[in-house]
């Protein structure tokens, strides 16, 4: 595998980003696609400010009752034959999981795509134990063929057309090339038709928990969560704390909103509501069902004022109308979540000294906001991180500076007009200062400035 | 909002996912829409339990022994959700939600009277146990992961036809 | 009736004829325009940047200048979005200050809301000619929801052929201090905007804030593209 790119790199993953030909076609592609699809699929809603109104309502109503509600769930899951661990950190939670498949000799297992577990770096960590983990989303199998991170919390291998696609397969599959979408669909059919049927055990995320019945819920097009968490005996699901919400009536709220907001679509192909194990009687269901309730920063976050974050439902909107997301792709953010919510969670999750590049990887245009189905305040979120990692000293020490001076001449109009003059003077020479090329994209000061000809 | 207009919008939302809709009036006309249905189509599984399914069990050259053989599946499943278009499979009354999942074809047959209008009606008409598994199927199996384009038939079936009878 | 013009910096440092426009279509249509001298910056640099501390400094000069009791006209979306959305949340917890902010926040105007919702200008008849298109900035769409104002006045001007921009409130990678700490983005994000100028065949392109228009220049500059680059300000002020 390349090295892997950190967030402290941002600007330089995306100045090779951006000379990426082909993996800024497929952005541009994407971006096209997406919000056309996206505006398609709530052109028909009557009144959807009163359905973000809902989703919004009910993620903060659990935000703020959240421990009674990990309660709940915990209970009610286990009544319901499931058996729940409550994981502090990625560490805690991989090693869980890797002592439940040790202790079956699991040693082949099939994963519907998760995020959390993306997060917690679970298959490096399952494979060092010997055990075989085959990526079932499309898009996650291609990425793992090539050895990647996913760059898009929806759609993995975004980044890659389908020529590098045809490749990858042709190399790793044994099958000839083929470029075509549903040639090369067809041959992940079969291909993972076969380890469907000869796993062990299945891994999956959850798309939400709900607390009344201890039931996970599972939205997928391909029907691959279906098979990951039905076929295999053994199914563990892994997911964070908040993503409970209170009852079943609740979920309507959501099932309206994230397949909408996440590709136009009024419903994904499938849903799945699991509630613990196979019930005497039943012949659909897992028979051992284990569920990871992981924290991993999130309570932490949730008593900080950017708690709002957690909010989120990963529909994946405001990454597909970010400009900056757009032109570089996921992976210069070398972060497991990429885009708006990408910079915030990562900030929170990893530290500001890891990631605070990140903030940088926005020009504040606030459509991401704008798109959020459960009103996350993206906009505020990211001023606010701005301040704190002004306030904690991670800033380039010439910027300090230039603002502190700013901060002196502003209140000042002599020293104010005098700085408008030096500036113009200077500006030949303040465009060669090592950082200010940006000087040569602006035009140059006035001599006779406004202030002049109106005194 | 009427029976009729329920149904209706119910199989108007599930044609615009994808999903063939037929509207059977009785059991004759539901036999013969499946036949027509599966008429190309072999080995077929039917698990024959209800009395629509026992209606449409194919004959013996084109049955299949189980779901993992056959090329489709027959099934009366538990209902639908007009507001989605989707039809709605439950675990519970031993069924096996594999049959409609493995098979490239997928023939659901739905009772008028177990449409739901909304999202809503649904889940309030859920009493405290709910079965282990229920899944909404909406349309056949899909992606875009490839280029943002659509291919149908990834994992689940690529053929989904709902028959309300 | 009396009103208060703040330049903004942009335009009293690099734009000034943005603000002789902004006088003429002021008095054009009766109004008093005061210009205190002793105005500088709004702040929105720092505060967009994180430097809360300079931001409050900027605000509270400009508290001391502009007062709520006369309509403050501004050239420019953030500049209007700063005092109107941000002072008061600044000063949320300071009750002296946020009660001017509050008063101050109500009495400011971006140009084209104050151009239509208070001056009718949009029913005046300027004149023009050319093919023009308009860029939505941010702060001026998401922030202040002045989305028809601008199109309103563009589209009444007679002899003028209005085409619109596609994606016309996509950014167009300024971003303030982004546009310095990431130039190779900022410049990608502008080359779209420009290209899609380019494809509407638009002469002029018309905006609200010089911070978009002095990246989108650059970037039609750099794309070998004479479309010519205006502020509606100016725009309308010519046909008077």
């Amino acid at each position: 595998m390349s090295k892997p790119k950190t967030s402290l790199d941002f600007r330089k993953n995306s100045v090779e980003a951006l000379a990426d030909t082909a993996m800024r076609e497929a952005m541009r592609n994407s971006t096209a696609v997406f919000s056309g699809h996206r505006e398609q699929g709530f052109s028909t809603v009557p009144d959807l400010e009163s359905w973000r109104d809902r989703a919004s309502d009910i993620r903060s109503r659990v935000l703020d009752n959240l421990s009674e509600y990990v309660d709940k769930f915990a209970a009610n899951a286990t009544s319901a034959g499931a058996v729940v661990y409550r994981a502090k950190d990625a560490e805690a939670s991989r090693d869980i999981i890797a002592a439940i498949l040790r202790d079956r000799g699991a040693k082949k297992v099939v994963k519907a795509k998760s995020m959390v577990s993306e997060e917690v770096y679970l298959n490096a960590h399952l494979e060092e134990q010997g055990v075989e983990v085959v990526e079932t989303d499309l898009g996650e199998y291609i990425v793992q063929l090539a050895k990647e991170r996913p760059s898009h919390i929806l759609a993995p291998a975004l980044h890659k057309n389908r020529r590098q696609i045809g490749e990858l397969f042709a190399k790793h599959l044994g099958v000839d090339y083929t470029d075509d979408p549903e040639v090369l669909t067809k041959i992940a059919r079969k291909v993972l038709r076969k380890k469907f049927l000869e796993a062990a055990a299945g891994i999956s995320g959850a798309n939400f928990a709900v607390a009344d019945t201890g039931s996970i819920i599972l939205f997928t097009n391909e029907g691959n969560g279906r098979m990951v968490t039905t076929l295999p005996r053994l199914h563990i699901a892994i997911l964070t704390i908040e993503k409970i919400i209170p009852s079943l009536t609740d979920l309507s709220a959501f099932i309206r909103l994230l397949p909408r907001s996440a590709t136009g679509q009024i419903h994904s192909s499938y849903m799945s509501i699991i509630t613990g194990t196979r019930n005497p009687g039943e012949e659909t269901g897992a028979e051992e069902l284990h569920i990871v309730l992981l924290d991993n920063g999130r309570w932490d976050i949730l008593a900080g004022e950017c708690r709002e974050i957690l909010k989120c439902i990963r529909c994946g909107a405001c990454m597909n109308v970010c400009p900056v997301y757009g032109s570089v792709g996921g992976h210069a953010y070398g972060s497991t979540y990429p885009g708006p919510m990408g910079i915030i969670l990562t900030t929170m999750l990893e530290g500001m000294e890891k990631s605070h590049p990140l903030l940088d990887a926005t020009t504040l245009c606030g459509v991401c906001a704008d798109v959020c189905p459960v009103r996350v305040p993206l906009l505020k979120l990211l001023y606010t991180l701005r301040e704190r990692r002004t306030k904690e000293g991670l800033v380039p020490s010439l910027e300090r500076t230039a603002m502190a001076a700013f901060g002196l001449v502003v209140k000042s109009p002599t020293l104010f007009s005098w700085g408008q003059g030096m500036s113009r003077i200077s500006w030949p020479l303040l465009s060669k200062i090592p950082g200010s090329e940006t000087l040569e994209r602006l035009p140059k000061p006035v001599k006779d400035t406004f202030r002049r000809r109106m005194s | 909002m009427t029976r009729e207009n329920t149904i209706d919008i119910f199989l108007k939302n599930a044609k615009s996912v994808g999903a063939g809709t037929v509207l059977a009036a009785d059991l004759d006309e539901l036999k013969q829409s499946v036949s027509k249905i599966i008429e190309d189509t072999e080995p077929v599984y039917c698990p024959g339990k209800t009395d629509k399914e026992a209606a449409v069990i194919p004959p013996e050259e084109k049955r299949a022994p189980d779901y993992f053989s056959a090329q489709a599946t027959v099934e009366e499943v538990f209902g639908a959700i007009a507001e989605t278009g989707s039809i709605v499979c439950s675990s519970q009354d031993g069924r096996e939600l594999q049959a409609g999942l493995l098979p490239a074809h997928h023939v659901a047959i739905v009772a008028r009277e177990n449409i739901f209008s909304t999202l809503d009606d649904f889940f309030s008409s859920l009493g405290p146990e709910i079965p282990t598994n229920i899944t909404f199927i909406t349309g056949p199996s899909r992606t875009a992961d490839i280029e943002l384009t659509l291919t149908v038939g990834v994992h689940g079936p690529e053929r989904l036809d709902v028959i309300v009878c | 009736m009396k009103t208060q013009l703040f330049a903004t910096c942009l335009v009293d440092t690099f734009f000034p004829e943005t603000g002789e426009a902004t006088v003429r279509l002021l008095r054009h249509f009766g109004m008093d325009v005061e210009f205190p001298k002793d105005q500088t910056c709004c702040g929105k640099p720092p505060n967009s940047a994180g430097y809360t501390y300079e931001a409050k400094e900027a605000a509270r000069h400009f508290l001391s200048i502009f007062h709520g009791n006369a309509p403050i006209v501004i050239p420019s979306g953030s500049c209007a979005s700063m005092i109107k959305l941000h002072y008061p949340e600044m000063f949320k917890n300071e009750p002296r200050m946020l009660e001017k902010a509050e008063a101050v926040a109500a009495a400011t105007f971006e140009l084209t809301q104050f151009l239509v919702h208070k001056l009718q200008a949009h029913r005046a008849g300027f004149a023009g000619n050319g093919k023009v298109t308009y860029h939505s900035s941010c702060q001026l769409t998401r922030e202040l929801g002045v989305r028809e104002e601008p199109l309103l006045l563009l589209k009444s001007v007679n002899g003028v052929e209005f085409l619109p921009l596609p994606n016309a409130d996509r950014c167009c990678g300024f971003g303030g201090v982004f546009m310095a700490k990431l130039p190779e983005i900022s410049i990608a994000i502008a080359d779209e905007k420009a290209q899609a100028v380019a494809g509407t065949g638009a002469d002029t392109i018309v905006g609200c804030d010089h911070g978009c228009l002095m990246n989108i220049s650059d970037a039609l500059k750099r794309q070998g593209n004479a479309t010519q680059v205006k502020h509606i300000a100016r725009f309308l002020a010519e046909g008077l």
